[in-house]
């Protein structure tokens, strides 16, 4: 009997369209559009780039020349600088081809359009570059004995920071869209575990009545669905990685079996959260579908999915929150196998997720039972 | 006047969907575009800086006030996960250790790593932040070249390090006209195309659906009503509802605005009519294909989130790619976020461009409507010339 409703709790799957519509093409959407307008904004926020600067020389400095262009040495110089006039200077800081525009005067002063940390950091440059003439033309003024030593302590390459690395995996906190996708994916689970309920009660659907009637045990019928709804949402979430992962080339570390456990796992426990959800009262379909949609958007938002740091700051506020929601626990999941090289925390996240669905699930079936109609 | 009663009916049915979009957006909306000043002083950007002084000497804790002054400091435990944590959600921009013996070493000349940081990738903090250490350990050492001992030397450096540049705010906004349309009350209008597009489609296409089923459509057929004025009772009502959101949009964002709009605020309110039009034209189209529901929220989804991540609303135009932009021209939303970046100042005003733009967008309503009146033709007549043909083949 088990295997029976088993088979039909699949096909009966395969035909549900909210659960095609949901699961699969609209994540498979909005990966898309995350991809195409999330696409190098790492790159060029984040990361540093030279920044653009364009020099007006009121009288001419050679000393200054001379220090830029050492700054313009190396991959990714700290300054491209391109002398030219006061007007077309202007017009280059207005059409935002360069950052800042540096005259050299008697004093440097510099001019900007916006704020900003590449103005910040232009800002930084010529105090430091005034500074240090300073302290040069005073050393050559007080002991000109001295003032080659002084100009030496300079002119030193120095490394005086020693980086320490924290990860091998990606850095683009951009990515965490992608973990908060595939939660989501995973806390739309719900929507395949109400179909259990919605096909197991009476008040619910025609189905529902008629599987009431049968003479297989309700347990037996449950496990069954359950079972079945899991592997359905299994594939869902499969789909969805290998979307993210070999379509839009999402890079999600160089661990990639354990994202699909993570996905899948996830996946069931929001089969388990709709399948309790659903089986709480005896309320309308519409309600229980509205609930869990608010729910589960609410949990998702509060991950982060429509606001990036949302997690960032619940962190900050509630902190315990962050290892309760469920689509936090699984983005983080995620995270934590991008970044981390152990296992260590990874781990907690996934038996999180399954001490989850456990409890959903015997909830779930505790709050099915002894249900029963005298009449409809 | 039946026609739009039950047009009017079936609106009020559909109104709870179309006002918790409303409702969201605006209580979203609007701390977001909370006016922010605009002041003529530049402001150096503060860094979120956490700093674990390992040495603790005169030395270092002269540094560490050194960098409190002109960047935020942020308290984190000494545990690599908690630092890896605040780096990736970027709580901290910069994690600096000080070393042990930092003093000792300053003060032998030795600056090769005495600092230590952790380091999660090639940020801008990290280059500022050891630009600034470099520069820094340069003067003390040049001091104490200079003959100074390490006290005075780290004094002398910090002074010297700290005096302030001159910073010039170049404004080309001539007649200071970006005041009508600061650029924080410019993401309001931003973001005002994604919720006119999920209000128009996810309400007014369902209406639109409802009045054109078959059996209330077959039951208008044969009353006395012309098909004329059904027509025009249908765009009355729709007109209708459209104007009205659109009022109510333009309405808060006056309260947002603090007072009637003013000078370039107006172009705003017209650009965000025109995209009304729009976003109701879009809805005419898709309902006159008669989707069903589950199509209706596909579509509104994919429309909605289509033309925002293409077009700039959700993520600004500077920071797509060329390809998305040349992608996104083809979109009515292009059109209406260029203009609303011009008036935001992102890009030289230019009022007959402007006024291109917002053609552009209107002709995409004209395009759209006259495309929807083609598809209902061919629906028509076309399913009755197909009809006929039956017959006369049987």
């Amino acid at each position: 009997m088990f295997l029976h409703n088993l088979k039909y709790e699949l096909k009966s799957s395969i035909r549900a369209k909210d659960l095609i519509f949901w699961l699969m093409i609209f994540p498979v959407v909005l990966g898309t559009f995350f991809k195409i307008a999330f696409d190098g904004i790492y790159e060029k926020t984040t990361k540093f780039n030279t920044i653009p600067v364009a020099v007006v020389e009121v009288q001419k400095n050679p000393v200054f020349n001379s220090v830029a262009e050492t700054l313009e040495e190396g991959d990714t110089p700290f300054l491209k600088a391109e002398y030219t006039d006061r007007k077309k200077a202007l017009e280059l800081l207005e059409n935002e081809k360069v950052e800042g525009i540096i005259y050299l005067d008697e004093k440097l002063s510099l001019s900007v359009a916006e704020e900003g940390i590449e103005e910040t950091m232009l800002k930084a440059f010529v105090e430091e570059y005034t500074a240090e003439e300073k302290i040069i033309t005073d050393a050559v003024k007080n002991d000109p004995m001295k003032a080659q030593a002084v100009i030496d302590a300079f002119s030193q390459e120095v490394d005086v920071c020693k980086e320490i690395p924290l990860t091998q995996g990606n850095p683009d906190n951009l990515i965490q869209y992608f973990y908060n996708l595939i939660a989501m994916v995973g806390i739309y689970g719900t929507i395949t575990g109400l179909h259990i309920t919605i096909n197991k009660q009476a008040n619910l659907s025609a189905l529902g009545a008629r599987n009431n009637c049968s003479p297989t045990p309700k347990s037996v019928g449950l496990c069954a669905s359950l079972i079945g709804s899991f592997m359905v949402q299994a594939v869902c979430m499969i789909i969805c990685v290998t979307y993210l992962a070999f379509v839009l080339r999402i890079d999600f570390g160089d661990r990639l079996p354990p994202v699909y456990l993570a996905a899948i796992i996830g996946g069931m426990m929001g089969v388990s959260l709709g399948f309790m959800v659903g089986s709480i009262g005896r309320m309308s379909v519409d309600a229980k579908v509205g609930i869990s949609m608010a729910v589960s958007m609410t949990l998702c938002f509060l991950s982060g999915l429509m606001v990036g740091d949302m997690k960032a700051v619940v962190a900050s506020k509630i902190p315990w929150f962050n290892n309760i929601n469920p689509v936090a626990v699984m983005s983080d999941s995620f995270y934590c196998l991008n970044i981390y090289s152990d296992y260590r925390r990874f781990l907690t996240k996934i038996a999180t997720l399954l001490i989850m669905t456990a409890v959903f699930s015997v909830l779930g079936f505790i709050f099915s039972r002894r249900k029963k109609y005298a009449s409809l | 006047m039946q026609v739009f009663n039950a047009y009017m009916k079936v609106l009020k049915k559909k109104l709870p969907v179309a006002m918790i979009y409303v409702i969201v957006f605006l209580t979203i909306a609007f701390p977001m575009s909370r006016a922010g000043a605009n002041s003529d002083k530049f402001e150096a950007t503060k860094l979120d800086i956490c700093i674990f002084d390992e040495d603790n000497t005169p030395e270092s804790k002269a540094l560490c006030d050194l960098i409190v002054k002109d960047n935020d400091i942020v308290e984190l435990e000494n545990d690599k996960d908690v630092i890896t944590d605040a780096l990736y959600y970027e709580s901290a921009d910069y994690v600096l250790i000080i070393n042990k013996g930092y003093a000792e070493k300053l003060a032998e000349g030795d600056t090769e790593e005495i600092f230590g940081s952790y380091h999660l990738h090639d940020s801008y903090s990290i280059v500022y932040v050891e630009q600034f250490l470099n520069e820094y350990t340069s003067a003390v050492k040049a001091y104490l070249a200079g003959g100074l001992d390490l006290d005075e030397a780290v004094k002398s450096a910090g002074e010297a390090v700290s005096v302030e540049a001159e910073v010039n705010y170049e404004s080309f906004d001539e007649d200071n006209s970006s005041a009508d349309f600061p650029k924080a009350f410019s993401f309001y209008f931003q973001y005002m195309p994604y919720i006119l597009l999920s209000v128009m489609i996810s309400a007014l296409c369902p209406i639109l659906l409802t009045m054109g089923r078959k059996d209330i459509r077959y039951r208008t057929n044969c009353s006395s009503v012309r098909p004329s004025s059904y027509t025009m009772q249908i765009l009355a009502g729709s007109a209708l509802f459209v104007i009205a959101l659109w009022l109510i949009f333009a309405a808060a964002g006056a309260v947002l605005y603090g007072g009637m709009y003013q000078g370039k605020g107006w172009y705003a309110v017209l650009n965000s009519f025109i995209f009304s039009l729009v976003a109701a034209s879009i809805a005419v189209l898709v309902a006159s294909f008669s989707p069903s529901d589950r199509i209706v929220s596909l579509i509104t989804q994919v429309v909605g989130l289509g033309m925002s991540f293409l077009c700039g609303i959700f993520v600004p135009m500077s920071m797509l790619g060329e390809g998305v932009l040349a992608a996104g021209r083809f979109l009515p939303a292009y059109w209406y976020i260029k203009a609303n970046n011009m008036l935001a100042g992102s890009e030289p005003y230019d009022g007959s461009k402007l006024m291109q733009y917002m053609l552009i967008e209107a002709a995409f309503a004209v395009v759209l409507a006259i495309l929807s009146l083609v598809v209902n033709r061919v629906k028509y007549t076309g399913g009755l010339k197909a009809k006929g043909a039956a017959k006369a083949a049987a």
